[in-house]
């Protein structure tokens, strides 16, 4: 084999170890500095350096290097409108007697010369440009060849991209920031409306004041006690907190009445669910279901809630869950028609009804949080806080594991 | 993807460094060879012998490599040996031109043979 097909093959096979490095899933410094060394192997130099463009400060900074001292006059030439004017990928010979630009400034020659550069390959992508590749000398001090000139442009073009790809992908990443801030932003101005809203919603009867902030915590509680995601969690908070705006339109006389409703009083009372619907669903929730399950949170699973009659089977987790949240905050909050009936009353209420207004499996959640809550496990309780403390843990929990233990029968 | 395994042990015979590369020697791992020869050169021994028996794959890294270790001791006017090479690097140092630089050894004793002499790499 003649030793030119020899350098040839050796040539190839750089070009797939640099686009193996390149290409590798290595972390980006690791893959150009690797990229270097090829070059460096290739054309049997010791020196060398990879530059990239900054835009925010028009400048080069070298982003890996072997035996190459970075100086400031270095890299204010690099960082120069001359380095631009050269051709596009392609090399540049600085070594005496071989310049390709006579017209090169001198402190931009002298920078380069002093910092051992022979080689200089300004690296751009269409019309842009991405940075630079420095080259001492060869180590066997023979002149780069035409061949190696050839094989530097194909080089050039490959780091370029690679270089841009990067610079791409830093931009984004950036963007990605911002967007999750700006995202973050948005949710709390979100639910500090949804809160005002809610607010506005239990104003209209000072009985049910934060009912509806204590429903959306209890709902929440419930969710996590069953593992539902954290879309699920949030859309059932929303849920929680805006159930029942369809209230706003009631009148006061209706929803603050001590006295027994009449039934055409009884009647526009059973409409909030769908006024709330109506309400709500002129807005396109992220959340999937919110609308459906404050429709539906005065449903049973025995079919004769409404306002839609529906059963077992037609409700989702996420409406039993705050059928349940909104039932026991009625039960264990003071209303105009009578008093709160207390913890204990209140869970015997809900084990009477398991399965015929309560899910089984959504009640067996909601009596493991309490229990966890009451016994201190949780460091930040969602129930607990918003219940008269008036009663007696032992009864309680003593209770909670009655319904827990019927539950697992 | 390449076998990237590496890895190196090393000994001292009089005023000779010899140290054993093992694996492949065609990626960043490499750059503990340049760190392992830096290191000796750095306390005074200026002639190295690479026995590359257990050198399975040399590719352009790796030529980066034994490059900069070669500046490193050419700046302290020392010397590299190569010894129980592969044929295949042994035409690849030929074909890059870099036996003008380093003696290829088909074994230690006659790299310490050569360095006892005085010889210059």
């Amino acid at each position: 084999m003649s030793l030119a097909l020899k350098k040839a093959l050796y040539n190839i096979s750089s070009l797939l170890d640099l686009g193996e490095e390149t290409t590798s899933s290595k972390n980006f410094t690791t893959r150009i500095q690797s990229a270097l060394y090829v070059i460096m192997g290739t054309f049997l130099t010791s020196r060398g350096a990879i530059f990239s463009y900054k835009v925010e400060d028009d400048s080069l900074a070298m982003v890996v290097r072997n035996d190459f001292n970075e100086t400031g006059a270095l890299r204010k030439a690099l960082s120069s409108d001359y380095l631009r004017t050269l051709g596009k990928n392609e090399p540049f010979i600085l070594k005496a007697g071989h310049d390709d630009d006579d017209e090169m400034p001198l402190s931009f020659r002298t920078a380069l010369v002093e910092s051992g550069t022979e080689i200089i390959i300004p690296l751009w992508v269409k019309d842009e440009f991405i940075g630079s590749i420095t080259l001492g000398g060869k180590f066997t001090a023979q002149d780069y060849s035409a061949e190696d000139r050839e094989l530097m442009k194909i080089i050039a073009h490959h780091i370029a991209i690679t270089l841009n790809n990067h610079a791409l992908i830093d931009d984004l990443t950036v963007q990605l920031e911002e967007n999750k801030r700006l995202y973050k932003e948005m949710r709390l101005i979100y639910h500090d409306t949804l809160q005002a809203f809610a607010a506005a919603i239990d104003a209209k009867d000072v009985y049910t004041k934060n009912h509806s902030q204590r429903v959306a915590k209890y709902s929440v509680a419930i969710a996590r006690e069953l593992g539902m995601t954290e879309m699920e969690i949030e859309g059932l908070y929303i849920a929680g907190y805006l159930h029942d705006v369809g209230k706003l339109i009631i009148s006061n006389d209706v929803l603050n009445k001590k006295d027994a409703l009449t039934d055409s009083e009884f009647k526009v009372l059973k409409s909030h669910p769908n006024l709330s619907y109506d309400i709500i669903s002129k807005i396109n929730f992220p959340w999937k279901d919110v609308v459906q399950v404050i429709k539906h949170h005065h449903e049973r699973l025995d079919g004769r809630g409404y306002p839609d009659h529906l059963s077992n089977s037609d409700l989702s987790d996420s409406a039993k869950i705050l059928i349940l949240a909104d039932s026991f905050d009625a039960m264990t909050s003071d209303r105009p028609y009578r008093n709160n009936i207390g913890l204990q009353a209140a869970l015997e209420e809900v084990k009477r009804c398991l399965g015929s207004q309560f899910d089984p499996r959504i009640v067996g959640a909601f009596c493991r949080v309490l229990d966890k809550e009451i016994r201190g496990e949780l460091t930040n309780p969602d129930i607990l806080p918003h219940l008269d403390k008036n009663f007696d843990a032992s009864i309680i929990t003593s209770l909670l594991e009655t319904i827990t233990e019927e539950l697992s029968a | 993807m390449k076998p990237t395994n590496f890895s190196l042990s090393s000994r001292i015979v009089g005023d000779v460094a010899v140290i054993y590369p093992k694996g492949y020697l065609n990626n960043i791992t490499g750059e503990n060879l340049v760190e392992e020869c830096s290191g000796l050169i750095g306390k005074g021994i200026t002639k190295i012998v690479l026995n590359l028996r257990d050198v399975e794959f040399i590719n352009s890294i790796g030529i980066s490599m034994l490059l900069t270790i070669l500046e490193r001791l050419k700046e302290s006017s020392g010397s590299l040996c190569f010894t129980d090479s592969k044929k295949m690097f042994r035409d690849t140092f030929e074909m890059l031109g870099l036996t003008v630089f380093v003696h290829v050894f088909a074994s230690e004793d006659e790299a310490f043979q050569h360095l006892a002499s005085g010889g210059r790499a």
